[in-house]
């Protein structure tokens, strides 16, 4: 219903109606009240009964308010009084009246009802907006989890990916290792058997000395091909010459760290890292780098593992030193090192561990030194050990 | 009967390793025959005479314990001296257990490598007189006839003859007889060395 419908008010029709007949009988008895003091024709209150009629209740009402302010003024005010009859001379001064009050009835209920369009419109608008923006926020939550997800398997993909990294570099200096032992080792057994057969020739009771001539020879091309299975081995070493690139330590740590988190929080070590923000670069090979902060948070991990009685805390500092070096301290309160084993602790193969090769320290401090650093510990037993290094810095500005 | 010259071979891939053990072996009077892989071992005949193998465990193709394998599913038991460079626990049980008869550890000391040489040179002669002894003890079984091997049965079995010929449903005097020719054709010295034959014979089968 279109006029219930341009309502401007939540009031129920009745009360709209209401409103508008007491208007009207406002109207009229202001009206008529006066008409004494002031006299004829005081009737314009009833346009603004209409119109207030039309403001409150809408098309419908102001319908009904200008019908009877229309009747009252034919009634009461237009002559002859008291009658619905109307002179001839008087008709279109009242038609005049009627189509004034219609006009204003339309005018104000059209305005009415553009206003109450519009606010529909506004609401629907805003319901709209209102569930677009929840429809909006449930798909921006989706969205966040699914990114939170993706960075959880991205982390899990990149710690199994450097686990690999590590495991492989293990196994590979571990089947190097096996693989130069034999080289190594077959022309030894070569030598050993040959001499052994030249040394029974001889001590024969007439000796056979072509025999032992051809034993001994054969001794000496075994200790050629031992000299020369080093000899290859060396070069090969030589020609895989490390890259020289600018690196920042501070980033190495923080990625190693990262590296690391897995098994420092499994044996229960916090790891504290002090790093200096002004720390410059150095010139280096990022993986051998890396390789030996790797080795070294690793042994100082596990040299707390069986630490129960304080702290286990692994402090990763790195800082610019004499102007010229940049050092990195890893600090643990692990077991510490024995005064007997200190000396013995970069000796390639020597291991505490049952399950350690002994290559890590020695290579570790092949890789500093090749760099033109030093590496080194200092170690109290039973409260902890610092493993160090430092390497030449280049000057240039680290990040 | 004399006995055949010992052989010892030595099976490596790497000739100056195989040159040395064969130079040494030698110069203690033995006879060495060398062969670079396993594969050119199998291709050769098997000596009749006292013999060992000395024998790389880390080779290109078939490897030691390959070889071992073959020769013992082919039922040739020929005492086995393993040479390795790096011997892990699980090769070395391994190989003991498939009845290698010592496990060097390369470079090896010469002593160690010829007093396993004598020793499974010893343990083949051994194991050869063995197996002359059981294929005589076993022609001469062969020649009972189907009678007299019912008899021995019994016999070995602790019956007296009476029993026997109870058994077999003939007089005690048939089976005296039949008993007589089987102590005769087995050249067994008494009833304890017939029956220790009969044994032998037995476990020889069930192996």
């Amino acid at each position: 219903m279109q006029t219930s419908r341009a309502a401007p008010s939540k009031l129920p029709s009745l009360s709209r109606y209401g409103i508008a007949i007491t208007l009207v009988a406002v109207a009229l008895f202001l009206s008529l009240a006066l008409r004494v003091p002031f006299g004829n024709p005081f009737w314009f209150f009833f346009p603004v009964a209409v119109i207030a009629g039309t403001w409150f209740g809408g098309r419908g009402p102001g319908w009904v308010a200008v019908g009877l302010s229309t009747v009252a003024v034919l009634y009461y005010f237009i002559p002859p009084l008291h009658s619905f009859a109307v002179k001839p001379a008087d008709v279109p001064f009242f038609l005049t009246f009627v189509a004034c009050e219609a006009v204003a009835n339309w005018l104000i209920s059209w305005q009415r009802e553009t206003e109450d369009s519009l606010r529909r419109s506004r609401d629907e608008l805003e319901a709209r907006v209102a569930e677009r923006t929840v429809e909006l926020q449930t798909a921006n939550e989706a969205l966040l989890n699914r990114i939170e997800e993706q960075r959880r398997t991205e982390e899990v993909l990149q710690r199994t990916r450097s686990e690999l990294a590590r495991v492989a570099r293990i196994t590979t200096i571990g089947e190097l290792t096996a693989s130069i032992a034999h080289e190594v080792n077959q022309p030894l057994a070569a030598v050993v058997a040959n001499a052994d057969a030249c040394v029974a020739w001889l001590a024969l009771q007439s000796p056979d000395l072509a025999e032992a001539r051809a034993a001994a020879e054969r001794t000496i091309q075994g200790a050629t091909r031992a000299s020369e299975v080093i000899a290859r081995i060396r070069s090969m070493i030589n020609k895989a010459a490390p890259e020289r690139v600018q690196v920042q330590l501070n980033e190495i740590v923080e990625e190693t760290v990262a590296l690391a988190d897995r098994q420092a929080s499994r044996a229960n070590v916090s790891v504290i890292t002090e790093l200096a923000t002004d720390l410059p670069a150095v010139l280096g090979d990022r993986i051998q780098i890396q390789q030996v902060v790797l080795n070294l948070i690793m042994n100082g991990i596990e040299a707390m593992t069986g630490v129960n009685s304080r702290v286990r805390q692994l402090l990763i500092r790195s800082q610019t030193q004499d102007g010229d070096q940049v050092r990195v301290s890893i600090e643990d309160t692990g077991i510490g090192v024995s005064a007997e084993v200190m000396p013995r602790l970069f000796e390639p193969f020597f291991t505490t561990r049952s399950q350690g090769i002994g290559m890590g320290l020695p290579i570790s401090r092949s890789i500093v030194e090749a760099h033109g650093g030093r590496l080194w510990a200092e170690s109290a037993e039973n409260k902890g050990s610092v493993f160090q290094f430092t390497l030449p810095s280049t000057g240039a500005p680290g990040k | 009967m004399k006995e055949p010259e010992p052989i010892v071979f030595v099976i490596d891939d790497e000739a100056m390793i195989r040159e040395g053990i064969q130079s040494l072996i030698r110069s203690i009077g033995l006879r060495v025959e060398t062969f670079a892989s396993a594969a050119e071992f199998m291709l050769a005949k098997p000596p009749n005479a006292p013999s060992c193998l000395i024998l790389d465990v880390r080779m290109p193709g078939l490897s030691g314990l390959d070889l071992q394998r073959k020769l013992t599913d082919a039922h040739i038991h020929v005492p086995i001296i393993f040479l390795t460079g790096h011997g892990d626990i699980p090769m070395t049980v391994r190989a003991m257990k498939e009845g290698a008869q010592e496990f060097l550890t390369k470079p090896v000391r010469s002593q160690d490598l010829l007093d396993a040489v004598q020793k499974a040179l010893a343990r083949d002669r051994g194991l050869r007189k063995e197996r002359a002894e059981l294929t005589e003890i076993r022609a001469r079984f062969d020649s009972l006839t189907p009678r007299e091997n019912e008899v021995l049965k019994l016999v070995v079995a602790g019956l007296l003859n009476k029993q026997i010929a109870d058994e077999l449903g003939a007089s005690e005097l048939t089976i005296k007889t039949h008993r007589a020719h089987v102590m005769e054709k087995t050249q067994a010295e008494s009833l304890a060395h017939l029956v220790r034959m009969a044994e032998r014979l037995k476990n020889s089968l069930q192996k």
